[in-house]
């Protein structure tokens, strides 16, 4: 609990740092690698499939998981659940390190990166979710950036600045709340241009409206998920209302969690009949489909609900894991394997192993991140100079 | 449990207010239909005439300075593998086997269509792509970022990207030869070149006529279709052919909305969220921060009332203990001056005796 | 117990996940696995007799009737094996003469088929299956139907009628509704499908039932009849197993009679063809005639088509018996002017003239000239001939057709050689290529040979010139036609959308043409075997 960063007293040899420091040189080498060769030296990228796992996995999971800011921001501030104060900060954090690592990542995939504030800048094409999707990153990653600034400015001592900085918390979440809602839900929406290459069990006009609500999803359970590791590994940095507060953050969250994701079941399965799409559930992507939408998130929904009405804490924790891992699923079934399903097997795409690298260079950049700002700055516990609550 | 009822419900307005949002009812924003700049060019590709001699093909390399090759133009072996458009290539002819009543092969021109609506211009973040008044659809490689968002959205997988190169990477289509050809008023190098004029190039409107009076004139011939005529809300590169166009490698399921109306509804949603929202969230927000009064207040007076409870009873018991004390306090002064006077009586018998 | 209950779980999810992985194969676009084709057969019967008492319960028997035929025939055994006979007459039906009951037919098939099948297998042959249902009620079935039909033509039935001596009782019959009876109508012999349809009707059997009995029939007859006469070395009859008809390489087979002598039914040789309108307010008078008539050489007629169904399709009358002027119930109210015009029918006058263009000597030219479908009254005439001079009034209709026919014409050769070029040389475009030395009299030449034995070109080209619009179209026929270039100029003319440009008109023509003929040299795909290039 001592506030004191700890780090220099721990050796600098740990399995983690060695693991981490192999794939940041490993990445370092792809970065050079990619840049000097051009995307089509490091990606299995082809004329035919455009958007690889750095698209399905780095921008649209990575967006989707980093939803727990916005969530948790309304759940304290504008739905007025203090218990939840504890989980603000670290939210706020995975969701700035999330986005972060998301415009990171862009700069990988694009395939100019130095013209990303072009759309901005030079000329506007408005006519294109891709634009919107930008714009709404853009700034609320800004957002995120403020909301985060007070416990950087609290850390560095700056009590002025950190006063005013905490004195538009309301402003700014109400601002992330809109941005979020709608680049999550034009991250969906980019796929509504092209209904010839996606399978029409994925394919819906109602895209958004899924990618908005299962990001709210991801945001809940990947809370959990995150107070999970930090208290696995980061337990000695937190304050005792962190450790006090955690069971019930898991309670609650998981209790909503599994309300929102019988919602997104809901709202699934009637989108497959305003479409009249049952009988496609009978083929191979049909079973495909249900494996997502029940085995994953079905599960999930009743592993939350299981868990907060007999006061399972462990069984919410494991549950969260699966949530995420079902927004994975199901980022990835839109981007890649609903996506080009009417091309043979010889056309379709799968991820070189350098793509891979880099993606899980980028967590590891992440992680590392998180572990440096946790262990110094006021994020699992609260600067005593500033105990003032909101 | 009461909150978490009025949560759910403040949810499920949030979330039919998003479904209605982002739903099909905003397609009914407009009935306008765009049938193309007015004198807008075309070419129409008739398969019927096409010996796939590839001289189409060579010529659009040389018109475009594209880079030679990997095998030469006159080598028609290469039409034994389907291709499709890459760097080196804005356009290719495929053949495809006859049929029962075509007993030569088939072929069939891939390459940009530029449609009356493109999906790569409506899908383009930096507006690099122009449909300009003559009918091609340009591209403008000095404001692209490379994120290929176009080659997702063309829904006949046109736009090729070079991957290869570290630095520039552009995307290369079919032009319709507008820079070195259409605006010198000359023809686009395929459609010149080619010898048995399979492509006819003109207005769209005087090729839709062409092409419904062949079939006209010789229905054994063609297939009564017009390729292009209404797809993705119609095409500047029209086709006839003489079997179904799914056997020359054409999709037939592509429906006739033009590309960008799919993402009209999901754009025309962001003002409607940017303005529904602030009212959303802030009056949540009002009635919880209410509701966190009413509460303070009710546990206030709920204490007040306590304290003062408790503040009289206790007032009593010092009263009723203060009473008690000096009652026996008088006792004591009573006893002790009893006491003493006895004392005193005593001490005077005692000197007396 | 805690150990026990997520060990169950693990199993569950281990063989959910094999489910899964398996039923998902198709997501990755993996191919699927094609089954086997089925065998193509000629001799398939689809056993389905319970459809007319009821539901069928299972699907049809998929039945090879050849190769019980040989089975049968190993064991010395014959038709009577399995088909019962009723007044020297052979039911088609399996042991059995009606269809008496559902359960009846069935066991009759189950019982009689499944006894035989035992009976080989004890012998220790192979044999059809004895127990499961699904052997022969195939869902999938193993054999497929590629069976032919054969048409009597006349080759055949000129094989027959010397078989059967010229008596045409021993096919050709007639029914009367009164007597109730079949005798034979001489002179009044047609087409067994003018009567026997597609299905059987009352008292009437289906021309599948008809030509079984009768043919089947009459052939093992005649087999038998051989089999007695040893010094018959030629023991042959017509076929009598499916493949025999029915397999079309055995249909390759066939001997075919190059010319036949012409069928002795009291056919005209020249019929004078008018349309008539009778008075109907004055019968007895003669009818109007409408238009110029057209005297047809019916003789000819009978040699350029196989069958006389071909026009004759109904029965071997005259085509106005059915199809008056203003159309009538016999003939479907088709109108003689639809009856002898229409151009997308295989019996009309016009229809049947019209696809023999497509044979290839003729397509080069015809494919490439558009449908028109109104025609202009200089091709009227060339059918509905002028008629000649007021002397011939009192002829009869036939000698009036004679006389017409002998007064036409045939164009058979055009200009001489000094009027057609010999060669052009076309030069008007190359800048990659030399000129084209086109061998334009040769070309000339070459189409004059296509038609040298084609009467119906000889006679349609009418004039010398006609068959040089063949590449100079779209204008009159003369000795001095226009130069392509008189045409054909810059492509893409707004002012004459259809016209290629001079380029694509040469390309297009002879590419064309030379398609439609199947000629291979030169080949399209090589320039230089018109137009060497050129040297830079």
């Amino acid at each position: 609990m001592s506030q004191e960063a700890t780090t220099t007293e721990k050796s600098l040899v740990s399995p983690f740092n060695i693991i981490a420091g192999i794939i940041v040189l490993i990445g370092l080498y792809l970065t050079v690698r990619r840049f000097t060769g051009g995307l089509g030296a490091v990606t299995n990228l082809s004329d035919n499939n455009a958007w690889g796992i750095w698209i399905g996995f780095d921008l649209l999971t990575g967006v989707a998981l980093a939803a727990g800011g916005y969530v948790t921001a309304a759940a304290v501030y504008i739905f007025g659940m203090k218990k939840y104060h504890s989980a603000l900060r670290p939210a706020v954090l995975t969701g700035f390190l999330g986005y972060a690592l998301v415009v990171l990542a862009l700069h990988y995939d694009v395939g100019r990166p130095w013209r990303l504030p072009y759309p901005f800048v030079v000329q506007a094409g408005t006519s294109s979710v891709l634009f919107e999707v930008g714009a709404c990153v853009a700034l609320y990653l800004t957002v995120l950036f403020l909301e985060f600034s007070p416990a950087a400015l609290e850390w560095l001592g700056l009590k002025k600045a950190r006063n005013l900085a905490v004195k538009f918390t309301l402003v700014l979440v109400v601002f992330g709340i809109i941005l979020s809602t709608l680049h999550q839900s034009s991250l969906g929406a980019l796929f509504l241009i092209a209904p010839s290459k996606v399978h029409p069990l994925w394919y819906s006009s109602f895209i958004p409206v899924y990618f908005f609500v299962s990001s709210i999803i991801a945001g809940l359970s990947m809370v959990i998920f995150e107070s999970t590791l930090s208290h696995r590994f980061f337990a000695d940095k937190m304050d005792e209302a962190h450790l006090r507060e955690k069971d019930d953050i898991a309670l609650g969250f998981g209790k909503a969690a599994s309300y929102v994701i019988a919602g997104y079941i809901a709202i699934q399965l009637l989108g497959i009949g305003a479409d009249d799409e049952w009988r496609l559930l009978g083929t191979g992507y049909g079973l495909w489909y249900l494996v997502e939408l029940f085995g994953f998130f079905g599960v999930a929904c009743l592993g939350f609900a299981i868990g907060a009405r007999e006061k399972k804490v462990q069984l919410i924790r494991w549950t969260s894991a699966w949530a995420v891992l079902a927004v994975i699923v199901n980022r990835f079934n839109v981007s890649l394997v609903a996506f080009n399903y009417h091309l043979p097997a010889s056309d379709r795409y799968f991820p070189s192993w350098m793509e891979i690298g880099i993606s899980v260079f980028l967590v590891t950049l992440g992680l590392i991140a998180f572990r440096f700002i946790v262990s110094r700055m006021p994020i699992l516990y609260e600067h005593p100079e500033y105990e003032d609550v909101h | 449990m009461s909150v978490s009822r009025r949560k759910f419900l403040g949810w499920l307005t949030a979330a039919g207010l998003s479904g209605s949002a982002f739903g099909k009812v905003a397609h009914a924003a407009t009935t306008k239909h765009f049938e193309g700049h007015p004198d807008s060019l075309g070419v129409l590709y008739d398969n019927t005439k096409c010996i796939g001699c590839r001289t189409c093909e060579a010529a659009c390399n040389n018109v475009n300075d594209l880079p030679p090759p990997d095998r030469p133009f006159d080598d028609l072996s290469v039409l034994d593998n389907k291709r499709r458009t890459d760097p080196k290539k804005y356009m290719v002819i495929n053949k495809y086997a006859g049929s029962v009543n075509v007993k030569t092969p088939l072929f069939a021109r891939t390459g940009c269509n530029h449609c009356l609506e493109p999906a790569c211009a409506s899908s383009c973040f930096v507006r690099a792509y122009t449909k300009t008044e003559s009918g091609a659809v340009t591209y403008d490689s000095s404001v692209c970022v490379g994120c290929r968002y176009c080659m997702l959205a063309c829904p006949f997988n046109i736009p090729t990207f070079e991957y290869d190169a570290a630095f520039t990477p552009r995307i290369r289509k079919c032009t319709m030869c507008y820079d070195t050809r259409l605006v010198k008023g000359e023809l686009p190098g395929c459609v010149e070149a080619c010898p048995s004029e399979s492509f006819t190039f003109g207005k769209r409107t005087d090729l839709l006529r062409i092409a419904r009076e062949r079939i006209r004139r010789y229905p054994g011939r063609y297939l009564d279709h017009i390729y292009g005529e209404n797809e993705m809300g119609g095409t500047s590169w029209l086709y006839l052919s003489g079997v179904p166009f799914r056997k020359i490698g054409m999709r037939e399921d592509l429906g006739i909305t033009p590309a960008p109306q799919f993402t009209s509804s999901a754009l025309a949603a962001v003002p409607m969220v940017v303005g529904t929202w602030p009212l959303l969230l802030m009056g949540i927000y009002a009635m919880s921060k209410r509701k966190d009064k009413i509460a303070k207040e009710e546990k206030e007076q709920a204490l007040a009332e306590v304290t003062a409870q408790v503040k009289a009873e206790a007032d009593q018991k010092v009263s009723e203990a203060w009473k008690k004390a000096s009652q026996e306090k008088e006792k004591a002064i009573e006893a002790a001056v009893k006491q003493a006077l006895e004392a005193a009586a005593d001490v005077e018998t005692e000197e007396n005796s | 117990m805690k150990k026990r209950r997520s060990l169950l779980l693990l199993t569950g999810i281990f063989f959910t996940a094999v489910i899964v992985v398996f039923f998902t194969n198709g997501v990755q676009g993996v191919e699927e696995v094609t089954s086997d084709s089925p065998l193509m057969r000629a001799d398939v019967i689809t056993i389905d007799a319970l459809k007319s008492l009821g539901d069928l319960e299972q699907p049809p028997v998929v039945f090879l009737h050849d190769l019980h035929t040989d089975a049968v025939e190993k064991q010395n055994k014959d038709c009577s094996a399995c088909h019962l006979s009723e007044e020297n007459r052979q039911s088609p039906k399996f042991k059995r003469l009606k269809d008496t009951s559902r359960q009846q037919v069935m066991d009759i098939y189950h019982l009689d088929c499944m006894q035989c099948h035992r009976e080989v297998l004890k012998a220790g042959e192979k044999a059809g299956p004895v127990e499961k249902c699904g052997e022969c009620h195939q869902g999938q079935p193993k054999a497929v139907s590629d069976k032919e039909l054969i048409v009597f033509d006349k080759s055949l039935h000129f094989r027959h009628t010397e078989a059967a001596k010229d008596k045409c009782e021993t096919c050709h019959h007639q029914y009367d509704e009164v007597a109730k009876k079949l005798f034979h109508a001489k002179g009044k012999e047609g087409s067994c499908l003018y009567c026997h349809k597609q299905q059987t009707e009352e008292n009437r059997i289906s021309k599948r039932l008809a030509s079984h009995l009768s043919c089947i029939q009459c052939h093992r007859e005649t087999l038998a009849t051989n089999k007695k006469m040893p010094q018959a070395k030629d023991q042959k009859a017509g076929p009598i197993k499916c493949s025999g008809c029915h397999a079309e390489q055995q249909l390759q087979l066939i001997k075919r009679i190059k010319d036949v002598p012409r069928m002795k039914r009291n056919q005209p040789d020249v019929v004078l063809i008018q349309a008539v309108m009778p008075d109907v307010k004055r019968p007895k008078t003669a009818p109007t005639i409408l238009m110029s008539p057209v005297p047809f050489d019916h003789k000819s007629h009978e040699k350029y088509n196989d069958t006389c169904r071909v026009c004759h399709h109904a029965d071997l009358n005259t085509c106005s018996s059915c199809h008056s002027v203003a159309g009538k119930k016999e003939g479907n109210y088709v109108r003689s002017e639809q009856a002898m015009h229409q151009l997308d029918s295989d019996r009309s006058c016009l229809g049947c003239h019209g696809s023999r263009q497509s044979k290839s000597s003729c397509a080069g030219c015809h494919a490439s000239i558009p449908i028109e479908s109104k025609q202009q009254t200089s091709y009227c005439v060339q059918c509905h001939n002028k008629q000649p001079q007021r002397s011939t009034a009192n002829l009869k209709p036939e000698q009036l057709a004679r006389m017409m026919l002998k007064s036409r014409t045939a164009m058979t050769d055009t200009y001489r050689d000094k009027d057609i070029p010999e060669t052009i040389t076309i030069k008007d475009l190359s800048n990659k290529y030399d000129p084209v030395y086109f061998p334009h009299r040769r070309i000339v030449r070459r189409l004059v040979t296509e038609i040298k034995n084609d009467k119906l070109a000889q006679y349609f080209h009418s004039q010398k010139g006609t068959i040089c619009q063949a590449c100079h179209h779209n204008s009159p026929a003369t000795k001095k036609p226009p130069r392509c270039y008189s045409c054909h100029g810059k492509p893409f003319n707004e002012a004459e959308l259809l016209r290629p440009g001079m380029k694509g008109a040469y390309h297009q023509q002879c590419f064309g043409c030379h398609q439609q003929m199947g000629i291979k040299k030169p080949d399209s795909l090589n320039c230089v075997e018109c137009h060497k290039e050129q040297k830079k």
